[in-house]
């Protein structure tokens, strides 16, 4: 009888000690995951106000560049209506989108943007006093910045978002993302618009890319 | 300009034309397999050549502030920017660090590549991300000021660029490297004097003395473990070792792990003051010009 009660006691020690060990595991893991969203969201505002920064500097640019003498109307156009685009495509600043539709929609316009101002800056190129501002220079040089800083902040959002992914897809994890309702985040892609952008850059002296005799060469066998 | 227009178009690139000319050679040898295996290995094979794409390196951390990779300036001058960039370090916390070198390992656009490489310095100190790099890449007659999240506000765009353009550039046209990298230097630190408070030490001077320090605690956790540890098996009457002996074996040890860390100032000689990252972190603000 007491060899027996000895015993039980044992299994329920026994059993409390996995579910203990279980629940810490389990603890850990869910800590983990919203360590790791809540690094995404973070890199995501940061995302929205590299975007956010571009979209702010171009009335300035728009009416710089309308002051030049006789210059290209239709290029300004563009570059005015891919920003209001870009203004009705609104995500949430503070959430990293969980649909891939509307990251797509929202790179679409900001890719639609980012065409229409290297069109601009393009011809901008014909126009010698117009260049020659200081004003102008200085927004270009403001522009260039801000593209640079899009492409870390997207690259650093994709990491993030891709350690997070990860993270929610690998076993054990899974499990607890699955209970909890934590779902894989879509990252940036590379747009096929911002691939044929750089049809017009002769005037940029930038080496012709690699890929394409490549291709070709592959291509041909 | 042109980072602009490439900056997110060249990584796709390299990776669908990999892609593409595995998929044709791939084809051809391997026709008995299952679709969708194949489709799933070129995926794989399509992942991994996408990250890897750009044949790219990022240069071995620099052990000073000024790094004259490319021999354009006298030891004396180098000497002296990499003082004044030290002091500036003591006085404002603000980590600047001048690298020049011969050419730039990497195809991609300097804008790019330069925030890779400063980020992985980290340059400029963890919590204030106070760090600015400049390059210079003497054959590709380019340079960048990178400029760390925590300065962008003291030294923007528009200033890096006025740097690089109207206070360098024109004494690199004249090869005058070291009066344009001196005027650089001098208009970057008094852009961002004033932003922050020093501690009147840079990040090694404080390591030096934080390192050997927390290893002798160690060290000495250590001995007091094993005396314990000798004495209670003493006490428990087993075969003991001497305490005596136990102590003086384990010194060597203890100091060899401790000592390792003295790669500061010894191999850039002429007694300059070594770099050591804080760990400051970039987004791609700055400018350059080519020259």
């Amino acid at each position: 009888m007491n060899k027996f009660a000895l015993g039980c006691g044992g299994l329920v020690a026994i059993l409390v000690f996995i579910i203990v060990v279980c629940g810490l595991a389990l603890m850990g893991s869910y800590n983990r995951l919203v360590g790791l969203g809540q690094s995404v969201d973070a890199q995501w505002a940061q995302v929205q106000t590299v975007y956010q920064r571009r979209a702010d500097l171009i009335p300035n640019l728009v009416n710089t560049v309308a002051g030049a003498a006789n210059f290209e109307k239709s290029t300004l156009t563009e570059v005015t209506n891919a920003r209001a685009s870009v203004g009705r495509v609104q995500l949430d600043p503070n959430k990293a989108p969980t649909d891939a539709k509307q990251l797509q929609e929202f790179q679409a316009a900001q890719g639609q943007l980012s065409n229409a101002l290297s069109r601009l800056l393009v011809v901008a190129e014909n126009y010698p006093q117009l260049k020659a501002t200081e004003n102008f220079q200085g927004l270009q040089a403001q522009l260039e910045g801000t593209e640079n800083r899009i492409s870390v902040e997207r690259n650093k959002f994709n990491t993030t978002v891709q350690g997070y992914n990860v993270a929610v897809r690998s076993f054990p994890t899974n499990l607890i993302a699955g209970m909890f309702g934590f779902a894989p985040r879509p990252f940036f892609e590379a747009s096929q618009g911002a691939q044929n952008a750089p049809t017009v850059n002769f005037n940029f002296n930038s080496p012709a890319p690699a890929a394409s005799p490549a291709a070709t060469a592959a291509a041909t066998p | 300009m042109r980072a602009f227009v490439l900056g997110s178009a060249r990584v796709p690139r390299v990776g669908d034309c990999v892609s593409q000319s595995l998929k044709v050679g791939w084809a051809r040898r391997q026709v008995q397999h299952p679709r969708r295996v194949r489709y799933l290995i070129l995926l794989a094979i399509a992942l991994v050549a996408g990250q890897s794409s750009a044949a790219e390196v990022i240069p071995a951390k620099p052990a000073n502030y000024f790094n004259d990779y490319a021999g354009v300036v006298s030891k004396d001058a180098a000497s002296r920017f990499n003082e004044q960039l030290a002091q500036f370090e003591r006085e404002t916390s603000n980590q600047v660090v001048v690298a020049v070198f011969p050419k730039m390992q990497s195809d991609d656009d300097v804008a790019a590549y330069t925030q890779r490489v400063a980020e992985a310095w980290g340059v400029g100190q963890k919590d204030k991300r106070n760090g600015v790099v400049l390059f210079i890449f003497t054959q590709d007659r380019k340079m960048f000021i990178q400029v760390g999240y925590g300065l962008e506000g003291a030294l923007p765009d528009l200033t890096a660029f006025d740097i690089t353009e109207h206070r360098i550039k024109p004494h690199f046209r004249s090869n005058d490297y070291q009066g344009g990298l001196a005027e650089g230097i001098d208009s970057i630190l008094k852009a961002i004097r004033g932003e922050y408070q020093g501690t009147g030490k840079t990040v090694l001077e404080k390591g030096g003395t934080a390192g050997p320090g927390f290893n002798l605690a160690l060290f000495l956790f250590f001995v007091v473990a094993l005396i314990i540890i000798s004495r209670l098996m003493r006490v428990m009457g087993g075969y003991g070792y001497s305490s005596g002996r136990s102590g003086p074996v384990f010194i060597p040890g203890g100091f060899g792990g401790g000592s390792g860390g003295g790669w500061s100032s010894g191999d850039s000689g002429g007694g300059f003051s070594g770099f050591s990252g804080g760990g400051g972190s970039f987004g791609g603000g700055g400018a350059g010009s080519s020259w």
